[in-house]
């Protein structure tokens, strides 16, 4: 597989998609399967994705839908069960040179990681080391990078800190169990912006936290991006989570991007009936009318005997004979709008009695 | 006033931590009468949990008195135990851990009803265990019988928990965030089945939930009951409590939820708390537990007076100085 890393010579640069921010990040059919004792079971099953300078995108999915495996495989950190199986990840750096990322060896992997690209995990309690100290947390991460001026870090650490709306010179002496689940994800959200990556990669960053504090999260995610530009992908089964943050949303089912464009469009114009039924599946709370909410039919594919054809039909309220054969290709169903459905014109989302057929 | 399925009357429960004493629920007080459903509603460490464990009679309370059909369940007689435990059933938030995985869904499901000795004979028993997974909208029933719990979905476990806790014919079924571990997509038919166990079974719901917005749906012909830090701050019936809210700390969960929604989210109208941080319950906040967050909070009256619960008029409960204030000099105006 013929690869450029982060030191040979810039190639040229991506150009984007409509012309528009050139991407920064593109996926080219990506493959991603796990060892398992049944055989290797496909997690990630040919998604392409482009993400452009300065835009937040959201990957949206169920458990098992391969947003998390996607992630993890774009900053190669993945389990030594899982392989890429096929497939080209590409990444213009700060200084306009496009690198391979699944070409990388060990040395310029641990730089692009953090300098280039950040990732913030699900579980911020569980990556923050628990002997040391948060302030030790910015140290090390600056020095292994060859930033050896502690002051200066200090300097950095403290006013993230302060735009995280932590109080900086106590968090930065504290030890993370001394923490709430809240203050430790603002923490990890601040230390992935130490080395000022042009990209960050967050994983469920309002999972399993309270309503208030996920406010608090995303108020900050928000104010930080008007602060210090930066570009965003987030991985997260919460459809409202794109709603407050993304400029365009992707949704993923069963290994596949199976709808993707810009969020009004995506919200307010579904063009997938996935889409569709986990828009139709939320409970809205503003409003003092009651809701009935239609159900998908069935449950997500196991991954270890994908259904032919388009994975979706066996659950679908559009499904024909074609779509138990043939996997549909993304088409384009508006100005940077794509919807992987054969009947992609039929589908309406307020066509509820679609839905109350199939269920 | 016919007579009430459950009760809790100033039940109050303390537990002992390395650190020291602390109490997850004080001084709560709720009437479950046949065919209702209540939800309680918080955040982690409100003591939802301890609640319902205490109404489901797997833990006592420190003080205060939770009734069963009448009787205090403390110094209830044996025989009369085993049937308030048989009549109210709890239904847990991981199906993972809660069936036996070396066990079938058949075997699951038989084994309460050779227990109780609601089904003679195995074969009596099966049929009954196929008309449970009917129930929850397991069909057809024959294909699950023989499965384990690995071969089933989240969803579908979640529903063979329920088809075993309608097993013993039971009044009450206590969900303990029993929608928290399923995929979006399942969870509004896991709602649908047990919406229709009321309508149809008259099955009464304790329904604990984190989530706002599943109350909203879920709870819409019942009651909500809003707990923070081990009381309950805000009660009345659903649509008036979700649609206006009035306790400020359930105003602002309510403005907090993000809405799937791009412009109704980016909209909405937020309630800024002075503080983010849930208080340590080793050290509670004097007078409203609330106040050190509370944008409306008065110096030398939230800080010094607990307020009770009481009745601001519509049939709704506030504990708030604050607004049982503002009721007060509207109706006094008109």
């Amino acid at each position: 597989m013929p690869h450029v890393g982060l030191d040979q010579p810039p190639a040229r640069a991506a150009p984007g998609a409509d012309g528009g921010e050139p991407a920064i990040l593109s996926v080219e059919d990506l493959w991603v399967e796990y060892q398992t004792p049944a055989g290797w079971m496909q997690a990630v099953r040919g998604a392409s994705l482009e993400v452009r300078a300065g835009e937040a995108v959201a990957l949206i999915g169920e458990s098992g839908s391969g947003k998390s495996t996607m992630g993890f495989a774009l900053l190669r950190l993945l389990v030594r069960t899982a392989r890429v199986s096929r497939g080209r990840v590409r990444f213009r750096t700060g200084e306009g040179r496009v690198v391979d990322l699944l070409g990388l060896n060990a040395g310029q992997l641990r730089r692009f990681r953090w300098q280039e690209c950040a990732m913030v995990f699900q579980a911020a309690q569980n990556s923050l080391n628990p002997v040391q100290r948060v302030g030790d947390h910015f140290k090390e991460t600056a020095r292994a990078h060859g930033r050896k001026d502690d002051r200066k870090t200090r300097e950095r650490a403290l006013e993230l800190l302060r735009l995280v709306q932590l109080d900086p010179d106590r968090v930065y002496s504290s030890f993370p169990h001394e923490l709430s689940g809240g203050m430790r994800q603002r923490v990890s959200i601040a230390l992935s912006l130490l080395l000022e990556p042009q990209m960050i990669i967050l994983d469920e960053p309002t999972t399993a936290l309270d309503i208030l504090t996920q406010r608090m999260i995303i108020d900050v995610i928000r104010a930080l991006r008007q602060r210090i530009s930066f570009t965003m992908l987030f991985i997260s089964h919460d459809l409202s989570l794109a709603a407050e943050l993304a400029d365009r949303v992707a949704t993923m089912y069963a290994g596949q991007i199976v709808e993707i464009g810009p969020v009004r469009d995506v919200f307010y114009h579904p063009k997938h009936p996935y889409t569709v039924g986990l828009l139709n599946a939320v409970p809205p709370i503003v409003g003092d009318q009651f809701t009935p909410l239609t159900a998908i039919p069935g449950a997500p594919p196991n991954l270890l005997a994908i259904p032919p054809g388009c994975p979706f039909h066996p659950r679908c309220p559009y499904a024909t004979e074609i779509c138990t054969r043939e996997m549909p290709p993304l088409f384009q169903v508006g100005p940077d709008h794509g919807a992987a459905c054969h009947h992609h014109d039929k589908v309406d989302r307020n066509d509820q009695p679609a839905w109350e057929r199939a269920s | 006033m016919s007579e009430a399925l459950m009760t809790l009357d100033g039940v109050r429960r303390e537990f002992n931590t390395r650190r020291g004493r602390i109490c997850a629920v004080d001084d709560l007080s709720f009437r479950l009468d046949p065919g209702d459903i209540l939800c309680l509603v918080g955040e982690s460490g409100s003591g939802k949990t301890t609640v319902a464990r205490m109404a489901a009679g797997l833990l006592a309370p420190t003080s205060g008195v939770v009734r069963f059909e009448g009787r205090d369940l403390k110094g209830m007689p044996k025989d009369e135990f085993k049937t308030y435990r048989r009549a109210v059933q709890l239904v847990h938030q991981d199906p993972y851990a809660s069936l036996n995985p070396v066990h079938t869904i058949g075997d699951t499901l038989r084994a309460p009803l050779e227990h109780h000795r609601l089904a003679r004979g195995r074969r009596a028993a099966t049929a009954r265990a196929a008309e449970l997974l009917d129930q929850v909208d397991m069909t057809p029933p024959e294909n699950f019988l023989g499965k384990y719990p690995h071969q089933l979905s989240g969803g579908q476990r979640q529903r063979v928990s329920i088809a075993r806790a309608l097993a013993l014919n039971p009044r009450l079924i206590i969900a303990d965030e029993a929608v928290s571990m399923v995929d979006v997509s399942i969870r509004v038919s896991l709602l649908n089945t047990m919406l229709k166990l009321r309508n149809e079974l008259g099955v009464t719901f304790l329904f604990i939930t984190h989530d706002l917005a599943v109350v909203k749906y879920f709870g819409w012909e019942g009651k909500v009951g809003v707990m923070y830090v081990g009381k309950l701050v805000e009660y009345g019936r659903t649509p008036q409590v979700i649609g206006a809210p009035l306790h400020p700390y359930t105003r602002a969960l309510s403005a907090a939820i993000p809405e799937a929604d791009p412009d109704v989210t980016r909209a909405k109208q937020k309630l800024q708390l002075r503080s983010i941080e849930i208080p340590n319950l080793l050290q509670l906040p004097s007078g409203c537990v609330f106040h050190p967050r509370c944008p409306y909070a008065e110096p030398g009256l939230c800080d010094v007076v607990a307020p009770a619960l009481e009745d601001v008029g519509e049939g709704r409960d506030v504990a708030c100085h604050v607004v049982a204030r503002d009721r007060r000099g509207k109706v006094a105006a008109a």
